[in-house]
């Protein structure tokens, strides 16, 4: 038998629905990510498109105050932390990752499936929420007291707790198998200044969320514990703070702000060399910037909270920290730019989005450097200001990447190339239907239009921008469509192309599209940060069972070869048995789910037996 | 340079993650105490230091037996490490006697660290009897570095709590 005929056969999984159930491979689990982030994507944008919807004209009642407090809050959640970051981690990450790095898959390929399971079963706790009609509602930072138990008696908040803290699970292993896989699993010859830039991107990604994330986690339990046990983290009658909250809170969530962005300047540092055939300008600086800005994002947190009475001095420590973080970004913008200067650009669909992407985030930074000023900041808190920059910069900055990824990455999945002019129609119908959502809040904003709120009174001046805003959504909406329509169409009916239409710079263009379940028949030597345009080289073909080459962190020098796991029941099981615990936990049957949780230790003797 | 298996890497990204949740917890303990003028608030009797400081040496001695790499050393480890864990269960019930997580903010970070705290090592005794079940060299390795971490933290946590004494 031919050495790929054995790799077939070795690396295959079972066919059918249990196959996908126990699927251990990083390109099966990068689809189920996707299809899953992608049906959450359709309700986040469904809710902010019924919010937008009732905002379109003053004294509207489209939704009533309490429906539209549940939209924004799930709106916010469902965005952040079950559409982007899933989407690039899981989604991108997962299917990329280990093409890109010529491995032939995650470091823990158990504990990847088992990352998705938790995320899927977490998805399902929180939309359980608004099936039950008690869905989050205190918005997506959640403040105390407002979230209290005695402001909200109801599920709601506990539900907000215990979906965020299950999906930090999920984060944080994710995070983890990343890290680990970057560094440990890349092909012999990959010393880190050979890296792909979009790797140092979800590096960075993912040394962010595994430290950002426990101050989330530790957060949510206090407020689970506050409401339902009676402790007082956050009761100040009783010695605790309120401000807590907030400081535990953005100590996550300005990380999490970067986490999200950085992926997105992994996937235009992948677009840009292959549409300009010209490398990435400053590779070593690009790579550090990367890493920088996720680090300074652990020390501006309280730049959220310069309208909640802290002490002057300690507000000028954070706006100075704060404009630090234009130093790595705008590393990166100049990098770009130089780079699509110098060489000779083909506007193609992917490369537009990148274009897009660059123009918001420039427009979205520069507000952003806006709010360094403490007393505009303190002015502007709470309006619609801050939603058009965060907007600009999160929809904008963030999510035109991963349109663009989606483009770029289609041929490599599928093996047909997209349609290129509604391509290039649905990135301007995007476009345009994104600035004219998001540009007319700076407007209001200014105004005063305060956010948060489901109604607003005629006669202010609001109800024209709101409009145009409203106009704005729906055309997004087009856009998207078309593009989905036109990945749709050409995946049937696509025009077949070979492993490499781009003539891309990185390892996942040397192998067949769709790639086999092996990724490399050979294991590939690398001797540049571009190694499809360098000739190949490689002589490992490792066909004795699931082999992996381990290299060493720094050099990627080969050390072992290892052998790594085949599919396993345990991790959807594993899922499942924790989806049950947060479910006893959110009805306060503690002592059942204690038994759930023994369970879920039993479930994970076996699976390590 | 020496190549660290994969498993290594990933029981330090655990560490790493829950070493900073720790982080996050006593920076709470110390956030609620800076802004209480009295700590502990509410007439509840400082902690007495013998105790913690006595169980946590033992934790931090366990770890010499665990690196001697044998079943033997392991059942010796599993016995100190369940001995400190059954001391540490009944202070802690003990203590809810004179008050709970429910009488201030101080009952609420005191028991929340300690509990978080007594978790970690109930899973590092679960990690032991695994491995005496199911021996593998590799196992051996990464759960000794999970109980360093633990003793580490331990230590840290103790610290937090004596302080109250200060």
């Amino acid at each position: 038998m031919t050495a790929v005929g054995l790799l077939e056969r070795q690396w295959t999984e079972r066919p059918g629905l249990l196959g996908w159930l126990t699927t251990t491979d990083h390109k099966r689990i990068g689809l189920l990510y996707f299809w899953t982030t992608l049906v959450l994507f359709g309700a986040g944008g469904t809710e902010a498109l019924l919010m937008r919807t009732q905002l379109a004209q003053p004294n509207s009642h489209v939704v009533g105050p309490e429906a539209y407090d549940q939209l924004f809050s799930l709106h916010g959640i469902t965005m952040i932390f079950f559409f982007i970051i899933p989407m690039t981690t899981g989604a991108f990450g997962n299917y990329l990752i280990p093409l890109m790095i010529g491995a032939r898959d995650m470091a823990f390929p158990r504990m990847n499936a088992l990352s998705f399971w938790i995320f899927l079963g977490s998805g399902i706790f929180l939309y359980a929420s608004l099936a039950l009609g008690s869905a989050p509602d205190a918005g997506w930072f959640d403040y105390v007291p407002l979230a209290s138990r005695q402001f909200s008696p109801g599920r709601n908040i506990d539900f907000y707790c215990l979906a965020l803290i299950f999906n930090g699970v999920s984060s944080t292993l994710a995070a983890s198998n990343f890290i680990v896989t970057i560094l440990k699993l890349r092909a012999p010859g990959m010393s880190l200044n050979r890296t792909p830039l979009f790797c140092f991107a979800f590096l960075a990604a993912s040394f962010g969320l595994l430290f950002a994330l426990p101050a989330l986690t530790a957060d949510a339990v206090f407020l689970y514990l506050d409401r339902r046990v009676g402790t007082h983290f956050f009761d100040v009658a009783h010695g605790g703070s309120a401000l807590l909250w907030q400081h535990l809170f953005w100590i996550f969530g300005h990380p999490e702000v970067y986490i999200l962005i950085v992926p997105a300047f992994g996937i235009a540092t992948s677009i840009i060399p292959a549409f300009t055939q010209h490398r990435v300008v400053a590779f070593p600086l690009v790579a550090i910037a990367e890493l920088l800005v996720v680090f300074i994002g652990f020390g501006v947190w309280a730049h959220h909270m310069f309208a909640t009475g802290l002490p002057t001095v300690t507000l000028i420590f954070f706006a100075a920290a704060s404009a630090l973080v234009v130093i790595p970004s705008t590393i990166q913008v100049f990098a770009w730019c130089l780079t699509i200067l110098s060489g000779t650009a083909r506007f193609r669909t992917p490369l537009l989005f990148i274009v897009g992407f660059i123009l918001f985030f420039v427009v979205g930074g520069l507000t952003g450097i806006m709010f360094v000023a403490i007393p505009f900041d303190q002015q502007m808190t709470d309006t619609y200001f801050v939603i058009a920059h965060f907007h600009y910069i999160i929809f904008g900055a963030a999510v035109f990447p991963i349109f663009g990824g989606m483009y770029y990455w289609f041929p490599k999945l599928t093996g047909r190339m997209y349609f290129e002019l509604p391509g290039q129609i649905s990135f301007w119908i995007i476009f345009a239907g994104t600035n004219l959502l998001f540009f007319p809040m700076h407007v209001v904003g200014l105004d005063g239009m305060p956010r948060r709120v489901y109604t607003y009174p005629g006669g202010l001046g609001w109800g024209t921008y709101n409009l145009i805003e409203t106009v704005g959504g729906y055309i997004t909406l087009a856009g998207i469509l078309l593009l989905f329509g036109n990945l749709v169409v050409s995946y049937v009916r696509g025009e077949r192309v070979g492993r490499d239409p781009w003539h891309g710079p990185t390892l996942e263009w040397t192998i067949p599209s769709p790639p086999p379940e092996y990724n490399f028949a050979v294991i590939p030597h690398v001797t540049s940060a571009y190694p499809n345009w360098e000739p190949l080289a490689g002589d490992l073909v490792l066909d004795e069972g699931h082999q992996q080459p381990i290299t060493t962190a720094a050099d990627g020098e080969l050390a072992e070869i290892a052998q790594m796991p085949h599919e396993s029941p345990w991790p959807v099981l594993l899922g499942l048995g924790l989806a049950l615990v947060f479910a006893l936990l959110v009805v306060e049957k503690f002592l059942v789910a204690g038994i759930a949780l023994g369970l879920c230790a039993l479930v994970l003797a076996a699976w390590h037996r | 340079m020496s190549a660290k298996p994969v498993a290594w890497w990933g029981m330090m990204m655990l560490v790493a993650a829950e070493a900073t949740l720790f982080g996050t917890l006593i920076g709470t303990y110390f956030y609620l105490r800076f802004s209480t003028p009295h700590w502990p608030p509410g007439g509840i009797a400082k902690p007495g230091a013998v105790v913690p400081i006595v169980l946590a040496l033992v934790l931090v001695a366990s770890v010499f037996p665990l690196r001697l790499g044998t079943r033997a050393g392991i059942a010796l480890a599993l016995l100190m490490q369940a001995g400190y864990f059954a001391y540490a269960v009944h202070d802690f019930a003990d203590r809810l006697h004179s008050f709970t997580p429910q009488t201030n903010a101080y009952g609420s970070i005191y028991y929340v660290l300690l509990g978080a705290d007594h978790a970690h090592v109930a899973v590092g005794l679960l990690f032991d009897v695994w491995l005496l079940a199911n021996w593998r060299t590799i196992g051996l390795r990464v759960i000794t570095v999970y109980w360093i971490a633990v003793a580490v933290l331990t230590l840290a946590v103790t610290g937090t709590i004596l302080s109250a004494r200060a």
